[in-house]
């Protein structure tokens, strides 16, 4: 088989315009979440911005949100008002509007907001990230927010009133790579979040691999085809994650160390993945078919049909090759 | 044989430290005795010894040495047998100079050791005594923990299941279960913790027991021998018991009894030993003091049978998988070869509680590779192997789910969200479930469910690869092995009967060479969870000799 032709189909069957009703759902809804923000908050808010996977093109249709930065004026909540009372008016507010139609809850560091399906199966979410400028007015000049920790992330405790971020350096540490590198390095995060997704509860986010990519570019002469590119990055992982020293500073934060978001073992775990993952596409190619699948849902229909020729169909008395025994 | 007498006593006179107290010579069955001084270093003691040399010399007899050190007047002293004999554990060598040298080391060894420094193990060392026939049949009492801590000179009636008669080397060895203990007025007052399936053992009958709080010992490490020996251990009110007992058994005098002597062994620990009482003959009599009529024990040699404790730390000592596995709550689906395997190998591996499900009748071809019997004929596999399975671990309960219901939730009505929850619901109480249907179908349905641990595995034809799933929505890449990756030759499958039965090739060696392997791989990685579980392939290859690759994704 032909490594490069699957990865490209893998890419290509998880692009986030294959599932065009649901992105323009989520359009729709981001906007009136959007304008609703602005509205409530008139003055007191900076226009909030699509960040995360979509802002940074490195969506897929197989898991799909929204994040929205909602960046609030320093005085927003009062001067002396505290990070916390920002995040609870938000999450009131929103609460309030959507409760009727969503579940909205609290999560890590946003309001998530999960529309009820119509019928249809098709499922909005959209998280909003309030943060707040570190003094007044200086948002406009370094886009520096700060964030409140609802539920402990990373390294930071439930309750933190400072998580300083700056997101529009994080969605430019990718838009603004050289633009042949810029497609490559989409396309390794797009295939490292699939692989992702094959397994359950995976400790490492996916800002991390967007994060542990664009590290593998800066160190490393990855060249050549789609396949040799992703197998430069994985041998990257394998050697480099568990490294003393290593870190995955933050372009919005230089103090947060996206390496500390795992443990020791996770990062064992992590780097001998990445060490089965290539000694058994070395082993047989085909096994790049369960560590980077397709999404079936999008397999063209003619190559649909033809994928399990000779193989899946039983001919006569002798069982099927997919036949198991035991 | 003058000649090895000879060469055995000039090699013993040469040793250093070694004086021949008694000249060597050879007894009626050319079994060498002797006597030696053996001097204590920067001491001027010196110890004698009996010594007795066996004809295997220098080779084992059975399991012990061939070569007896005695000495009775050293029965006080750790690791000394009744008899006086010393207990050495020695090194192999079948050269006579080098074994009598390494042995005469093992014997100043002890002497450093439990005679001059007055060691105690660590280690509980059980008391040392000799079970005996009753009319030329011994018996043996299988014993485990109970919820209950006794008190000192109780006593009352235990129950117990009469299982299997054997032969314990020449005579005849009748085994039993102790099921419960109960009060003198026989309310039961403590279960034994077995499985359920033992508590339902007939063949029930009725011992004694009493409790002494420590053991009957003399020297601290011979049990007594004489009844009289337990005088000032019990009290007045056992006497009465015992003499009760007897008056009410007169229709079957001559019928043996057992009483139980209960001590602590450790604060946390018990222990029982049994004597065997003739019913009519107890050893007890009466006897009047200060006109007040009383009982007390008669010189009598009392006779002690088998006692073994078999609570779960001591039946699964000698080795059992990861607490991770054995405390889980198990289904295993599918007990053809791997399923039945499976399940034996984790009964036996210490698994207490192993659900099974599958529809399948066993048929005499099914035996040459899996875990069930010829002599059980046709059967559902189900009841055959929970039979197997009671019968190998008195820890292990054994649930047979209805395969029909198993099937209409998984397969007829799977479409439907409440069959879905309804399974979904049903197998939550699983910590593990082992899949060994190699059915693809079910397979996919599993793969649908949120399930706490799912294992697959299965086997390509010829037992060539076992493909191992551990990972949550592993159908893809199950499929994707057997498709696409591994070779699975369908051309050269067994087909004996007619074209509708064809089956793989593969023998119980081959299958279960894979199985266990697999189960070791789980077992460590459940032991150590710094390496996260990962599907798994085991490769084999026979061409250079025959290796097994364990090949992780």
């Amino acid at each position: 088989m032909d490594k490069n032709l699957h990865l490209d189909s893998v890419i290509k069957t998880h692009q986030i315009t294959k599932e065009e009703q649901l992105l323009n759902k989520h359009k729709e809804k981001n906007k009136e979440v959007k304008e609703a923000l602005e509205k409530n908050y008139g003055d007191s808010i900076y226009s909030p911005f699509n960040s995360g996977s979509y802002a940074k093109n490195t969506a897929m249709n197989t898991k799909f949100d929204f994040d929205m930065v909602s960046p609030f004026k320093r005085n927003a909540f009062g001067s002396k008002g505290t990070l916390k009372e920002m995040f609870e008016d938000v999450y009131d507010f929103l609460y309030e509007k959507y409760n009727d139609v969503a579940t909205v809850r609290k999560q890590k560091v946003s309001v998530g907001i999960e529309f009820h399906s119509n019928g249809d199966g098709d499922i909005v979410k959209i998280d909003v990230v309030p943060g707040r400028e570190l003094n007044q007015d200086q948002y406009s000049d370094d886009e520096n927010l700060n964030l409140y920790v609802y539920y402990k992330y990373g390294n930071y405790d439930a309750g933190s009133e400072r998580i300083k971020t700056n997101v529009q350096a994080q969605i430019k540490n990718i838009k603004d790579r050289a633009t042949n590198e810029k497609e490559s390095i989409r396309k390794i995060i797009r295939l490292l979040k699939v692989w992702k997704n094959t397994k359950y509860n995976y400790p490492t986010k996916s800002f991390f691999l967007e994060l542990i990519t664009i590290k593998a570019f800066d160190n490393k002469a990855i060249t050549g085809n789609l396949w040799s590119k992703l197998e430069t990055v994985l041998e990257y992982i394998r050697d480099e994650v568990t490294k003393d020293g290593f870190t995955l500073k933050d372009p919005g934060n230089s103090s947060n160390d996206l390496i500390d978001s795992l443990t020791e073992s996770e990062r064992e775990t992590l780097s001998y993945d990445m060490k089965n993952m290539l000694e058994r596409i070395e082993d047989n190619d085909e096994n790049i078919k369960t560590y980077f699948p397709e999404n079936a849902k999008f397999v063209e229909e003619e190559k649909a049909d033809n994928k399990y020729e000779n193989k899946g169909n039983g001919f006569y008395s002798a069982p099927p090759k997919n036949e198991r025994f035991g | 044989m003058d000649a090895r007498l000879n060469k055995i006593q000039q090699i013993i006179s040469e040793l250093n430290g070694i004086s021949i107290e008694s000249p060597f010579s050879s007894d009626f069955d050319s079994t060498i005795v002797g006597k030696i001084k053996v001097s204590i270093v920067d001491s001027n003691e010196t110890l004698i010894f009996d010594v007795k040399i066996f004809l295997e010399y220098p080779l084992k007899k059975f399991d012990t040495e061939s070569i007896t050190f005695f000495n009775t007047d050293f029965l006080e002293y750790g690791h000394v047998m009744g008899n006086g004999s010393i207990c050495i554990h020695t090194s192999h060598n079948i050269d006579l100079k080098k074994k009598i040298e390494i042995d005469i080391n093992s014997l100043k060894r002890w002497i450093v050791k439990y005679y001059l420094n007055k060691e105690n193990d660590n280690h509980y060392e059980h008391i040392i005594l000799q079970p005996k026939e009753f009319n030329n049949i011994h018996f043996s009492y299988l014993f485990t923990e109970v919820d209950y801590s006794f008190n000192k000179n109780q006593f009352g009636f235990f129950e117990y299941s009469k299982i299997i008669d054997g032969l314990y080397f020449d005579k005849t060895i009748s085994n039993h279960i102790v099921q419960n203990f109960k009060d003198q007025f026989s309310k039961t007052i403590t279960e034994c913790k077995w499985s359920n399936h033992i508590k339902q053992l007939a063949n029930r009958n009725i011992g004694l027991y009493v409790f002494l709080d420590n053991p009957p010992t003399r020297k601290k490490k011979f049990i007594i021998s004489n009844w009289e020996d337990l005088e000032g251990l019990v009290t007045q009110d056992l006497f009465k018991f015992l003499d009760n007992i007897q008056k009410r058994s007169q229709k079957i005098k001559g019928n043996p009894i057992p009483l139980l002597i209960g001590y602590k062994i450790s604060e946390l620990e018990i222990h029982w030993q049994a004597s065997i009482l003739e019913i009519g003959k107890f050893p007890i009599e009466s006897y009047k003091e200060n006109q007040i009529w009383k009982g007390r024990f008669i010189d009598k040699d009392i006779i002690w049978s088998f006692t073994r404790n078999c609570s779960y730390d001591y039946f699964f000592g000698r080795g059992k998988l990861a607490d991770k596995i054995t405390k889980n709550k198990i289904l295993i689906i599918g007990i053809g070869a791997i399923g039945s395997i499976v399940a034996k190998t984790l009964t036996r591996c210490g698994c207490t509680s192993i659900d099974i499900v599958d529809f399948d009748i066993k048929e005499p071809e099914n035996v040459c590779r899996s875990e069930y019997s010829f002599l059980t004929g046709l059967c559902n596999k189900v009841d055959e192997l929970s039979n197997e399975l009671f019968r190998i671990s008195p820890f292990v309960e054994i649930g047979i789910i209805d395969f029909r219901l198993f099937h209409n939730y998984s397969k007829v009505l799977n479409k439907s969200n409440d069959a879905k929850k309804i399974l979904q619901k049903s197998l939550d109480c699983y910590d593990l479930i082992i899949d060994c249907s190699t059915d693809n179908d079910l397979l996919y349905i599993l793969n649908q469910l949120d399930l706490k641990r799912l294992i697959t595995l299965s086997i390509t034809n010829n037992a060539k690869d076992l493909v191992c799933s551990v990972e949550p929505k592993s159908y893809d890449w199950v499929i994707n092995q057997f498709e696409n990756i591994l070779e699975n030759d369908l051309e050269d499958i067994h087909n004996p009967t007619g074209c509708w039965s064809p089956t793989f090739k593969a023998s119980y060696n081959d299958i279960n060479t894979l199985v266990q392997f697999a189960i070791k791989h789980l077992n460590l990685r459940f032991l150590d969870e710094s390496i996260a579980l990962r599907n798994f392939v085991l490769k084999t290859e026979d061409e250079n000799g025959f290796n097994i690759k364990l090949n992780e994704f």
